[in-house]
């Protein structure tokens, strides 16, 4: 095959790039660490603002409310969240795939993209995308998904779209990961009325859903933004640590290769000295004569 | 004569979520929290409600001891003598940082004599507010004549 040298060569790249690997690798999962406890402090007020707003959802005085009616459907907003950055596997193509997918062309679509791939990706699908987000540091994702929120329920309310989706990733476990497509306005109640307990509302439901809506949808949207963010980190801890296995995979090989390469050239200068010196005997044989 | 009874022996389990998790579980004796349109008390027995809270100061009463929270903005669902407090910022005196609210309402003091826009009037009073109340539960002062402070009105009616 190669020279010694050109193994050598390799050893030297393939090391260095397992080392970059390791480094990943570590950072993916301190930053998991991270955005792990920051998922699992999100989820529970989450899940029951969610309950709330469903239980809101099924009075029949909420129905006319603009946060709850259903409208015909001509404009979609979709807020898609991706990476900025790849190396994390299938991770960022699911969720843009997944996003598509669900984009069937009948009605007018508009897109806000968080992450630079999910940019990228749209940008090639020629699909309109009205907003970007691309710089979001991890420490400002709380205030990011406050604004985030803010927009698209101005453009809800001043009826510049009907429906709004959200695309995000669940994580589930780490090494499961769902992209997932949900509806985020008109609020759905999947509850049926009966299972609600009456309850009053203070000071009137109108107000009551003004207050509570801005902040269900702010922590919807930050726990849909800490789910894409610790599914990210665990993917790319997950094919970073196959990327590394591969890496010592390839070295140990290239070693082999190299040792073998080496013992041959040792055995081929044996064989050398061993023929001279038989010859020069034969020499020496024939002095003593 | 029954309903007294429950009432001395019950208490209010307290549950404030934020989100960074649930950030207390405590009883108590009685709650008083601000509401968008004044101040709520809960005791045990309460009926169930669900209510939109302001900024101010939650006050639990539990025996002769009271702590205060500082409590911006939020939702409060009261059923079967629980307290559910679901709310971006809950702070305890020892997490507010005095200086900073302090600092806070000066500049938003300054600032609010040269505003003419409302959208910008608005934060800058939400903020002035949010400092105010951290300066109460900080300092421990009691209610100050920033609050028209009738806290029992809402108690009684449970």
């Amino acid at each position: 095959m190669s020279s010694t040298r050109g193994i050598k060569q390799r050893i030297d790249n393939v090391r260095s790039v397992e080392q970059i690997i390791r480094a990943m690798d570590m950072v993916a999962s301190t930053k998991l660490v991270r955005s792990r406890a920051q998922l699992e402090g999100v989820r529970p007020i989450y899940t029951e603002l969610k309950r709330i707003s469903e239980e809101v959802g099924t009075l029949e005085e909420a129905k006319s409310n603009a946060f709850y009616k259903t409208r015909e459907v001509k404009n979609t907003l979709y807020i898609v969240i991706s990476g900025n950055r790849g190396l994390a596997g299938a991770y960022n193509a699911n969720v843009c795939r997944k996003a598509l997918e669900h984009m069937d062309g009948t009605k007018n679509e508009r897109l806000v993209i968080i992450g630079s791939k999910g940019y990228e990706y749209f940008n090639r699908n020629k699909k309109n995308i009205v907003h970007s987000i691309v710089d979001i540091s991890d420490d400002q994702v709380y205030y990011a998904s406050e604004d985030i929120s803010k927009k698209a329920m101005e453009l809800y309310l001043a009826r510049e779209v009907e429906e709004v989706y959200i695309v995000y990733t669940q994580f589930v476990n780490v090494l499961t990961n769902e992209p997932v497509v949900e509806k985020f306005l008109p609020i759905e109640s999947s509850l049926a009325p009966s299972d609600v307990l009456e309850k009053r509302y203070e000071p009137d439901l109108e107000s009551f859903i003004d207050n509570l809506i801005p902040l269900y949808l702010h922590m919807y949207l930050f726990r849909a933004f800490s789910e894409s963010h610790t599914s990210e980190h665990a993917a790319r801890m997950v094919n970073m640590d196959a990327a590394g296995k591969n890496a010592s995979e390839i070295l140990e090989d290239l070693n082999r290769q190299y040792n073998r390469k080496r013992q041959a050239s040792i055995t081929q200068e044996l064989t050398e000295i061993v023929g001279s010196v038989s010859v020069l005997n034969k020499g020496g044989a024939d002095e003593r004569k | 004569m029954s309903e007294e009874k429950r009432r001395q022996t019950k208490k209010l389990e307290l549950k404030i979520t934020t989100p960074r998790g649930e950030k207390f579980i405590e009883d108590a004796d009685m709650v008083i929290m601000r509401c968008i349109d004044g101040n709520l008390g809960v005791l045990p027995g309460h009926e169930p409600i669900v209510a939109a809270l302001g900024d101010g100061t939650l006050r639990i009463i539990n025996g002769d001891a009271e702590e205060k929270l500082a409590l911006f903005g939020g939702v409060v669902e009261v059923k079967d003598d629980t307290v559910r407090i679901y709310s971006t910022i809950a702070q305890r005196l020892e997490e507010i940082d005095l200086e900073r609210a302090k600092a806070d309402l000066e500049a938003a003091r300054a600032a609010i004599q040269e505003i003419k826009d409302e959208m910008q009037f608005q934060n800058i009073r939400a903020l002035m507010y949010r400092s105010i109340v951290r300066l109460e539960v900080g300092l421990h002062m009691e209610d100050t004549s920033y609050f028209d402070d009738d806290s029992n009105d809402e108690a009684n009616d449970s």
